[in-house]
């Protein structure tokens, strides 16, 4: 009986793993580049400085903008600058020309050392990974729903491997190199028993940050079919006062950053909303930035009066059960992270790739072996062959050509990001029919071989087309920009370490790996 | 979070090493069912130990997902290491519990 569990087991972990294993990776791959998004967005709109200014300066500035660009505006919002987020980011909406209707945004970047408009290139930036690895690039609501299975697959995948897996304990130290289809099941298991507490992490809380989409039943029965009420009460939205219908003198704004400091024991303000702005009512809304806990909070909020500068409202402390669901969205979303701790995310977030990568090869490498003789592989193998190249060393390509097209597309182009994105999904959609032509071993070498030159040469690239390359950005300490570069060079030099690799292991002459069995079989009867 | 990085990964060759077989193959013998023990009772001590250190520096929100971070990191590198460097894996175990009262008092 155990056995068979055991054998149903691996074989749901098998099959479940195959169907989603292509479309886990890119979720995984994007979803770690994403940790990045802010830096990426950056050294993709190099024209906007990273300047360090405090909240208040760039916040009078703000207001001096908008009162002078935008005076009769219903709302305006501002984002302010952060370490991580460089720009200055100010919006404002016009009143709706009729009743009901939602007046039109503008939106403006603005320098936050001198409070001067900036245009930087037309670009979706890591945003675009940010939300292609939930979205997928398909219509709302598909995308979700694709993604929030794959999770659920995922855990699925994870938990069977656990059962799985005998001997987790005793084998918990070890990896063997260079024994062929064994050491990519050590492989395999490594990274996933000693990364578990993040793959897990990872897994279960992207199903908790879509659960009122996956699992609406409560929400339908308490609130019977209303889901906007669940909504409303969950996050009570900021009342807004009336319209006096006097017009009002605007206070100073910056005095307000201090006060919400204390009301949060020293949290800071990410976003400001302006109420009706030019009235004798208007209302200041100071929305916390969750960077500084683990415990997400969407909802904080202080509102003050703008005119007095008199404490309207603060939202009241998080409920337990929302304090649970709030740290699974905080850890994944890793935003509190320090430098450090970002990294080892995106390490992490790797070695979830790696464990689904190695998977795939697994799967099929188990099954060439049996066809090793023949000359032609059966269609299923070939498929699996075909798209195993093209979602793995396909997708890093597709990658690199994305910030490729950043820097060589015209910046003066009509839609711009939008052909940075199809450039994207081009090169990726040319690396299936590459590797359908090639044959699987040259497929991946050529593969990984122009991901290795592509990414090795994104510095280079920045350098020819922008004044903002290692040269100035080292010695100036801007890590934010040198750290992209670097980081390019670091991953072209492990894809062409890849690249080599799998040249090489397609030469190993026969004798060699005969050699190599007899001590696998024997550690197997251990 | 160096101090707790230092002690987990001193903390997981010790039960590395409690191992017979990776005994056998670092060390050259097998260990005697004593020092097994010790090296496993040590082994736990020093993870309990890192869990501390992680935790006293910066409360137990951060610290528990700075701990769990450094428990998979020290993990990851002893076991990359382990079959391509096995002797620079012992001896950077032996330098970071060698620096980690250092740090401690730091």
């Amino acid at each position: 009986m155990k056995d068979g569990f055991r054998q149903a087991m691996a074989w749901l972990h098998t099959w479940t793993g195959l169907i989603f294993g292509w479309l886990l990776f890119a979720i995984f791959l994007t979803g770690t580049l994403a940790y990045f998004k802010d830096e990426i967005s950056h050294w993709m709109q190099p024209e906007i400085p990273a300047r360090s200014v405090s909240s208040e300066a760039s916040l009078a500035l703000a207001q001096d903008y908008l009162q002078q660009h935008a005076p009769g505006a219903s709302r305006w919002l501002i984002d302010l600058p952060s370490a991580r987020e460089p720009g200055l980011s100010v919006r404002w909406q016009q009143l709706p020309a009729k009743q009901g209707e939602r007046g039109q945004f503008t939106e403006k970047r603005l320098d936050p050392q001198t409070g001067t408009e900036v245009q930087g290139r037309e670009t979706r930036g890591g945003e675009f990974f940010y939300r292609f690895h939930f979205q997928l690039q398909m219509p709302y609501p598909w995308g979700r729903w694709l993604s929030t299975i794959a999770a659920m697959v995922m855990f699925i995948g994870l938990i069977t491997g656990i059962i799985t897996h005998k001997k987790i304990f005793k084998d918990f130290f070890t990896f063997r190199p260079r024994k062929g289809q064994r050491s990519w099941l050590d492989g395999h298991n490594a990274v996933g028993v000693l990364v578990l507490p993040f793959h897990l992490m990872i897994t279960y809380s992207s199903l908790v940050i879509f659960m009122s989409m996956v699992m609406p039943a409560s929400i339908l029965a308490s609130y019977k079919g209303d889901v906007r009420a669940f909504f409303d009460d969950v996050f009570p939205a900021s009342s807004v006062p009336e319209l006096a219908g006097k017009p009002g003198q605007l206070a100073p704004m910056a005095p307000l950053l201090e006060r919400a400091r204390e009301q949060w024991s020293g949290g800071r303000v990410q976003r400001l909303t302006v109420n009706n702005p030019g009235d004798a009512n208007a209302s200041v809304v100071l929305v916390r930035d969750g960077a500084d806990r683990v415990v997400h909070d969407v909802s904080s909020a202080v509102t003050f009066n703008g005119v007095t500068g008199q404490l309207l409202s603060s939202t009241p402390q998080q409920p337990v059960a929302m304090a649970i669901a709030g740290s699974f969205y905080g850890l994944h979303m890793g935003r509190f992270a320090s430098p450090v701790v970002r990294w080892l995310y995106f390490i992490f977030g790797l070695a979830s790739t790696a464990l689904i990568g190695t998977g795939l090869v697994i799967w099929l490498g188990k099954r060439q072996l049996k066809h090793a003789k023949s000359a032609v592989m059966p269609f299923e193998l070939r498929l699996v062959e075909v798209l195993n190249i093209a979602s793995m060393s396909g997708l890093t390509v597709a990658v690199a050509a994305f910030f490729w097209a950043n820097r060589l597309l015209p910046v003066e182009m009509t839609n711009r990001s939008d052909w940075e994105v199809n450039s994207f999904f081009i090169v990726w959609g040319l690396s299936v029919i590459h590797a359908m032509v090639r044959r699987g071993r040259s497929a991946w070498v050529e593969q990984l071989a122009l991901a290795a030159f592509l990414f090795c040469a994104v510095p280079l690239l920045n350098a020819l087309t922008t004044p903002y390359h290692l040269g100035t950005t080292l010695p100036q300490g801007d890590w934010m920009m040198a750290g992209f570069d670097l980081a390019c060079l670091v991953s072209g030099l492990f894809l062409a370490w890849a690249a080599w690799k799998m040249q090489r292991s397609g030469q190993v002459p026969v004798a060699t790996r005969q050699r190599a069995k007899p001590i696998t079989l024997e550690r197997e009867a251990n | 979070m160096l101090l707790a990085l230092m002690l987990c990964y001193g903390g997981f060759t010790a039960l590395c090493l409690s191992m017979d077989r990776h005994h056998t193959e670092l060390l050259g013998h097998k260990p005697s069912v004593r020092r097994r023990h010790s090296l496993k009772i040590a082994g736990w001590i020093l993870l309990a130990l890192s869990l501390w250190a992680a935790v006293s520096k910066t409360g137990w929100s951060l610290g528990l997902v700075e701990w769990s971070a450094v428990l998979m990191l020290s993990a990851l590198v002893l076991v990359l290491l382990l079959p391509y460097r096995p002797r620079l894996a012992l001896s950077l175990a032996g330098l970071s519990l060698l620096a980690s009262p250092v740090a401690a008092f730091a």
